[in-house]
């Protein structure tokens, strides 16, 4: 058992920086998740700390030892592995037992040692078993199997669950989850799923181009995002990125939204020192109500999608809110928060989403009423896309 | 009814290929058969009046071919095991490391191959001289390998590749140090490759005649199975029903092999390593 510490871990091919000045604190027993776009450098970071790969500079403690320059092996960790990597010609027996021979571990220690951990993964049927003879899910719980017969310090996840059906990936990340409970061992998960993010961490580290973005709990990741980045990529629809013009900095803030004048939740000073008359405004489609309240505001809904008890409906966006220009500061996070809802970027200009549950009957195309509260607005500077806070 | 004849044609192809392939060995196999002044007649005959079943007794008691038969085994299985404890290392290099100038490196291994035998064979003969190994059987062993190496260290790096990597970082974390997991877990993964590779290595040692001609003219007691045949042959007269039935044993022990083997050599160990 032991944390994981991380201090300013540097990786770069060439001229290529794949991970900018990484450093992390990761507590006893804490569950930590490491979660991006594809190339965002989580990967590699996992695999330095498995000690597959080298950093260029920066130092990895485990356990308060450190581990910088030491084989894969003398770590004190198991990883799991996307694809499994079980050992294709030995059986599941031996798959998991396998590290800890490698150890000199007593014969019958390894046995009692694996039957307990077939146990409680359920395996102990398929053990005389080889890999090719099992499912997915099956294989999936070796895996989990080969790691845990060995009580390392920490454990260490590679997208363990993107090779699964959308309902077992559920069903095993809730063992993950229940594991990681009763062994109470460091775990560090690696995902591009920001839900399994969501649903497994204690926290939550998310990267974009090798830096990291934010680190805190997801309940903080969704109601604080520190960048206009994790206001996209958290939460499912992503954040709304409207465009505000400026109405006023005195004393409190204020912008115009939907073509109302709406007081934002940031002293209006914050504003001021802004080179642009406008900032980025976010709100979540979940935040939005039907009928009146703060603000209120008609819109018509250009798409309505039906989920069964709830609807998101494609709102459009008033000229002045439009992210026009696609060389504005921000346009790109908003390119990548579009993508990841299926929307081209113009759309995502013109359009955002309500999520509305049990909304009743909406015609496509005819004009909405709907309200939000502006305590629920986020606020980003459009130059540095950071989120601007009281 | 278009199905159907899509197989039909399907299979008058693979009859037709089935039998150019396999007319050779059938007509060594009549030759063989056949009395010497048999062979003579027009039009031949596609199966011998008489055949003459103990043709292949009387050439294993007239001919030392299982002495030529040992030898060509030793040198075939010296040649593959000296190339194997190479090409392994070289392929598995190949594959998983990157180095400066890599690619050029295996490109060049393959061009080494593409250098025919016989220009070989002069340079080879002069250092052999030097080393007092001409008409010695490691002599034949070491040029076997100058040809089987580049073909191996190809053929098992395009296997290696099919190895996932994970494995061999699964099993360092496990423990086991690079060379420990290439030994613990590569390696008896690419079983099937490495047969493949190893049979494909035999083959080409064993069917080598210009080597063999070159470096152990003058020691009779060396000669490979492909050398002695050749000595079959008279000045005057030429025994081809002797020769073709000395050819059908030489051939026996590969298509053997090929027949053991081809488990392995279709089989996919792999399976399972991953999703």
């Amino acid at each position: 058992m032991g944390g994981i510490q991380i201090e300013h871990v540097r990786k770069s091919y060439g001229s290529l920086e794949v991970l900018k000045d990484f450093s992390l604190d990761v507590s006893d027993g804490e569950f930590v998740v490491f979660v991006g776009p594809s190339g965002c450098g989580k990967s590699t970071m996992l695999k330095i700390l498995a000690g597959l790969d080298a950093a260029t500079s920066g130092r990895v403690l485990i356990g308060g030892r450190e581990v910088t320059d030491l084989a894969p092996g003398d770590r004190d960790i198991a990883m799991v592995f996307q694809n499994y990597a079980l050992y294709p010609h030995l059986t599941v027996a031996r798959n998991m037992g396998f590290g800890l021979k490698m150890r000199g571990t007593p014969k019958a220690e390894i046995e009692r040692r694996v039957a307990d951990a077939a146990r409680i993964l359920g395996v102990e049927h398929l053990l005389e078993r080889r890999p090719k003879a099992l499912s997915g899910g099956q294989r999936q719980r070796v895996a989990l199997g080969r790691a845990i017969v060995r009580q390392p310090a920490a454990f260490l996840m590679d997208e363990p669950l993107s090779n699964l059906d959308a309902k077992l990936r559920v069903h095993m990340r809730v063992e993950i989850g229940a594991l990681h409970q009763r062994l109470g061992v460091t775990t560090i998960y690696v995902t591009h799923d920001q839900i399994e993010a969501m649903t497994m961490a204690d926290r939550i580290v998310i990267m974009r181009d090798g830096a990291i973005q934010q680190v805190a709990d997801p309940d903080t990741m969704f109601r604080r995002p520190a960048n206009l980045f994790v206001a996209g990529f958290i939460g499912s629809p992503g954040m709304n990125i409207i465009r505000a013009p400026l109405t006023g900095t005195a004393g409190s803030a204020e912008v115009q939204i939907f073509g109302q004048r709406v007081t934002l939740p940031v002293p209006g000073e914050h504003l001021a020192r802004l080179k642009n008359p406008w900032v980025l405004v976010g709100l979540r489609p979940e935040h939005f109500q039907l009928g009146p309240g703060a603000v209120t505001f008609e819109t018509p809904a250009r798409m309505v999608e039906s989920l069964g008890s709830e609807k998101y409906l494609y709102l459009e966006v008033p000229e002045a809110n439009r992210l026009v220009r696609p060389d504005q500061p921000g346009a790109g996070t908003i390119v990548a928060t579009a993508e990841k809802t299926n929307t081209s970027e113009a759309d995502r200009g013109a359009t955002i989403i309500a999520r509305l549950i049990n909304p009743g009957q909406i015609a496509q195309d005819n004009a909405v009423r709907l309200s939000f509260d502006p305590a629920n607005l986020h606020v980003f500077d459009p130059e540095t896309e950071r989120a601007i806070t009281a | 009814m278009r199905r159907i004849r899509t197989s039909i044609f399907l299979y008058c192809g693979v009859v037709l290929v089935c039998a150019l392939l396999l007319f050779p060995i059938y007509w060594l196999f009549v030759t063989a058969l056949s009395p010497p002044d048999a062979l003579q007649v027009l039009p031949p005959r596609l199966w011998p009046a008489h055949p003459r079943w103990g043709v292949f007794r009387d050439v294993l008691a007239a001919h030392p071919i299982l002495l030529w038969l040992g030898n060509s085994a030793l040198a075939a299985i010296g040649a593959v095991a000296l190339s194997m404890s190479v090409s392994v290392f070289a392929g598995y290099s190949l594959s998983r490391f990157q180095v400066r100038g890599g690619q050029s490196l295996g490109l060049f291994i393959l061009i080494a191959k593409m250098l025919p035998a016989t220009l070989l064979v002069i340079p080879l003969f002069s250092i052999f001289r030097s080393l007092h190994l001409i008409g010695n059987l490691w002599s034949i062993v070491l040029a076997h390998s100058t040809l089987i190496i580049p073909f191996t260290t190809w053929m098992l790096k395009g296997y290696f590749d099919t190895v996932p990597r994970e494995l061999e970082q699964a099993a360092m974390v496990d423990g086991c140090s690079p060379l420990g997991a290439l030994f613990r877990v590569i390696l008896p993964v690419s079983t099937p490759g490495l047969a493949a590779t190893a049979l494909y290595g035999f083959v080409l040692s064993w069917s080598d005649y210009a080597y063999a001609r070159t470096f152990l003219t003058n020691a009779q007691g060396s000669w490979t199975a492909n050398l002695g045949i050749t000595t079959m042959k008279g000045e005057y007269i030429i025994n081809w029903s002797d020769i073709s039935a000395a050819s059908l044993l030489v051939a026996l022990p590969i298509l053997l092999i090929y027949l053991f083997l081809e488990r392995y050599l279709v089989g996919g160990l792999t399976a399972g390593a991953e999703k």
